[in-house]
């Protein structure tokens, strides 16, 4: 096996980068050589994973946004361009769970589900999608989820969030495609790094809860971090260049013994 | 077959015009009394004397479901003309094209707000009354434009597709009492559409390549549509929720 990076030289975005599984992946696109701006809403959290990145050989900023501001996203992609000379990868990771049944999702939260986990991936590609156009390669993934693709109790902003995020991957791909640049979904189920777990440990037995969520899937565990990474990983590279448009389910069997 | 809804009651937004007016005759036809909701006050009180004079009875409410508010006061009305609500059928929606570089914040929140917001405010507000009794059915509009990838549809698709995704959760969360399915209707035969072809410069053309991708070769038409909301308003669909069902002439299956 070749010793050589995946990502050598590569400018990356991450967006959620401070925590969870967007700090994993910041962590796995820099140790594979791409130069990451580890975007988050929480500053002192970006620079912690910007510095740790560092500190551990990559090469990483740090970088404030808040995805709903068309500005703040503008202006973190004309600062990657300016520092990098491009943007090769975005991994649109910034989300929020929110747990209600539509008869308890207030207005705030439903705006707020769809301003984060929808508005934000389509300001993302409107400003980073002409910037990888001109330079003839890209590939940006968003982060799904197994509820954008089955309904479940519970996530009423939530699944309506991460349905619609495949659709506009799939525009973004279709329009995209002759540049070169792609655009695919990854689609994991409760992990053990993401928002689940912050889910889980807000009740009285976080334990349970992930084993029992961890029983319904078929092969009997929860997502790792690694397997999110793998699967980001193999879409950032050229191993992936004819994959454009795609939803990758990491969701242990789950969504296949639906419809 | 007659009387399908007899002594039912449906509200039906967008049902000023087109694909919405349609549907409340044939649901009027069928028995039920339709609550006509549009944000044209004249084309609701159009639409109410077409079910009048279908036999059955109807009221018309002016709202713009983008508001959320409307959409409390839309379903207060219904229940205080009709005293329940048995189907709720979200027909109403804007189309705007563009694509995901070119749609402006205003295009996105517009479209967002229209065609998905708008549903949810609307079935949160409609819900108490269709748990009760026997249940209820939700009928959503989504597009086939949310279950495959095109070009040029940047906030729209993801509207529609964020609609089928909230359709199967409200199926999976009020399963025992209340039913919900989303039609995907392709390009079906409205003013609105022929006014866009109207405007084309190569409008000809543009309808000549469209057919061509329509298994069926003719465009849809709003009974097509109508007798398809019919189904599932009614009992015949009772073991139906939760799908997703194309009315376009087989062009999902060829895309």
């Amino acid at each position: 096996m070749s010793t050589e990076k995946r990502l050598d030289g590569r400018s990356a975005i991450v967006t959620g980068g401070g925590s969870g599984l967007g700090e994993c992946i910041s962590h796995r696109l820099a140790d594979q050589g791409a130069v990451v701006a580890v975007a988050d809403v929480d500053e002192p959290a970006a620079q912690l994973v910007a510095a740790a990145i560092v500190k551990s050989g990559g090469e990483a900023e740090p970088m404030t946004v808040d995805v709903t501001q068309e500005g703040e996203v503008a202006a973190m992609v004309d600062s990657v361009v300016e520092r990098t000379g491009g943007i090769d990868v975005l991994v649109c990771s910034a989300a929020i769970e929110v747990r209600a049944s539509l008869g308890d999702t207030t207005d705030e939260d439903w705006q707020r589900v769809l301003d984060v986990n929808l508005k934000g991936p389509f300001l993302c590609l409107k400003h980073a999608l002409p910037v990888m156009a001109r330079g003839g390669r890209g590939s940006a993934i968003l982060m799904g989820s197994v509820l954008g693709a089955i309904g479940s109790p519970g996530y009423a902003a939530y699944c309506a969030s991460k349905g619609a995020l495949v659709n506009l991957a799939k525009q973004a791909a279709i329009e995209h495609a002759p540049d070169q640049v792609r655009v695919n979904v990854v689609s994991p189920s409760a992990s053990e790094t993401g928002l689940f777990i912050r889910v889980a440990e807000s009740t009285s037995d976080p334990e349970a809860v992930k084993a029992m969520v961890a029983e319904r899937t078929p092969m009997g565990r929860l997502a790792t971090a690694a397997d999110v990474c793998d699967a980001v990983l193999y879409l950032a590279s050229d191993e992936s260049a004819y994959v454009t448009g795609t939803v990758v389910p990491l969701d242990g069997g789950m969504a296949a013994r639906r419809t | 077959m007659n009387g399908l809804l007899d002594g039912k009651v449906a509200l039906i937004t967008g049902a000023g015009s087109g694909q919405g007016r349609a549907a409340s005759v044939v649901f009027a036809e069928h028995g039920a009394r339709v609550v006509v909701a549009d944000m044209d006050e004249d084309g609701a009180a159009e639409t109410v004397q077409l079910v009048d004079a279908a036999g059955s009875k109807a009221a018309g409410v002016t709202v713009d479901v983008s508001r959320r508010p409307d959409n409390d006061r839309m379903v207060d009305f219904a229940l205080d003309a009709f005293g329940t609500i048995d189907v709720l059928y979200n027909n109403a929606a804007i189309q705007m094209s563009g694509r995901v570089v070119e749609c402006t914040e205003e295009q996105w929140d517009i479209t967002i707000a229209t065609n998905l917001s708008a549903i949810f405010w609307a079935c949160r507000a409609a819900m108490p009354s269709l748990l009760e009794g026997d249940g209820g059915s939700i009928i959503n509009t989504a597009s086939v434009l949310g279950l495959i990838g095109s070009e040029g549809y940047a906030a729209y698709g993801p509207a529609k597709a964020g609609l089928v995704a909230l359709t199967r959760q409200i199926a999976t969360e009020y399963g025992p009492k209340v039913r919900a399915n989303v039609i995907a209707p392709g390009s079906i035969d409205t003013p609105r559409f022929r006014k866009v072809t109207a405007a084309m410069a190569d409008g000809d053309a543009f309808l000549e390549g469209l057919l061509g991708n329509i298994p069926l070769h003719r465009l849809g038409t709003a009974e097509d549509v109508s007798r398809v909301a019919l189904f599932l308003a009614s009992d015949l669909s009772a073991y139906t929720s939760g799908a997703v069902i194309p009315v376009d002439g087989g062009l999902a299956a060829y895309r």
